[in-house]
């Protein structure tokens, strides 16, 4: 009886360890492709950041070297604006995740003004790369969030399994 | 407003060179909030790496920002911050630059995931 008993707790035992370990093995897959997906948005960020630089470099031969420059961005003694582009949070499948908005209330600027009036085309092609890049960003940073979560899910499966075999 | 923008959304910083800066300030991620504080650093070839340290650690403290991008070249300077960084929040995103292209071996975030699939770790 007891042998019998003992040899249903042990089966019992081995077929908890066989589903958390199968769980483990999709969590860490699942981990796999994340990090392959992220690879990709970097390069397509890295592409969009390429194009970007191409159109600012073109905007600077024809307006100048100092026109498209850090010295036209605003500085602390600048006047108080906010971002036209933010980033709102957002709950999917339990994960927290980012989606661009548009700030349509505050007190915005044209970031096309810091750099003159008449501005050349490819300013404003670098300006709608740039804007492009963001949803790039955004959807990169989602994907690092995932695998932070996965991270933290194959921790506490690892520790799961262990304290089920000690 | 202010109060507005803080409630609907948060910001994405950005840290890196004049281009990545420019770029991201003319897609209008740029801010200058009530407090004079910019949400972004540009970084030449004489800015200190305790400036961009000290930067970085501001950025983080921030609850009104999601993400802090940095060029992934500047993030080699501060590397002991960033991998001390473990939070989700805010996201800290290595964007490469025009002249640093992306090196996937060097992203704090891949290496730490990287890391589970040790060897020892998978042996059942």
């Amino acid at each position: 009886m007891y042998v019998l008993s003992y040899g249903y707790f042990l089966s019992d035992e081995v077929a908890v360890v066989n589903a958390a370990n199968e769980l483990l093995d999709k969590i860490i897959l699942k981990q796999l492709h994340l990090m392959e997906e992220k690879m990709c948005c970097e390069l397509m960020i890295e592409s969009s950041i390429n194009n970007g630089s191409f159109q600012l470099a073109k905007s600077r031969y024809i307006m100048g070297q100092s026109s498209v420059s850090m010295t036209r961005l605003p500085t602390e003694c600048s006047a108080e604006f906010e971002a036209s582009t933010l980033c709102e949070d957002i709950i999917e499948d339990g994960t927290k995740q980012l989606k661009v908005i548009k700030n349509s209330g505050g007190i915005t600027v044209n970031p096309m003004r810091w750099f003159g009036v008449l501005v050349p085309q490819n300013l404003h092609k670098a300006q709608s790369i740039f804007q492009n890049s963001i949803n790039y960003v955004v959807e990169c940073a989602n994907i690092q969030l995932k695998i932070l979560e996965n991270l933290k899910n194959i921790e506490i499966l690892k520790k799961y399994i262990s304290s089920i075999k000690d | 407003m202010a109060l507005h923008a803080a409630v609907k959304g948060k910001l994405i910083s950005v840290i890196g060179d004049e281009d990545t800066c420019v770029g991201f300030l003319l897609g209008g991620i740029g801010e200058i909030n009530k407090n004079r504080h910019p949400n972004f650093m540009v970084v030449d070839k004489n800015t200190a790496v305790s400036e961009i340290e000290e930067c970085f650690k501001r950025f983080v403290k921030r609850d009104d920002i999601d993400i802090i991008l940095i060029n992934q070249n500047v993030a080699e300077l501060i590397r002991h911050v960033i991998d001390a960084h473990t939070a989700p929040v805010p996201s800290v995103l290595e964007i490469p630059s025009k002249d640093h292209p992306y090196d996937a071996s060097k992203d704090s975030i891949l290496r730490r995931a990287k890391g589970m699939f040790n060897p020892d770790d998978l042996v059942r």
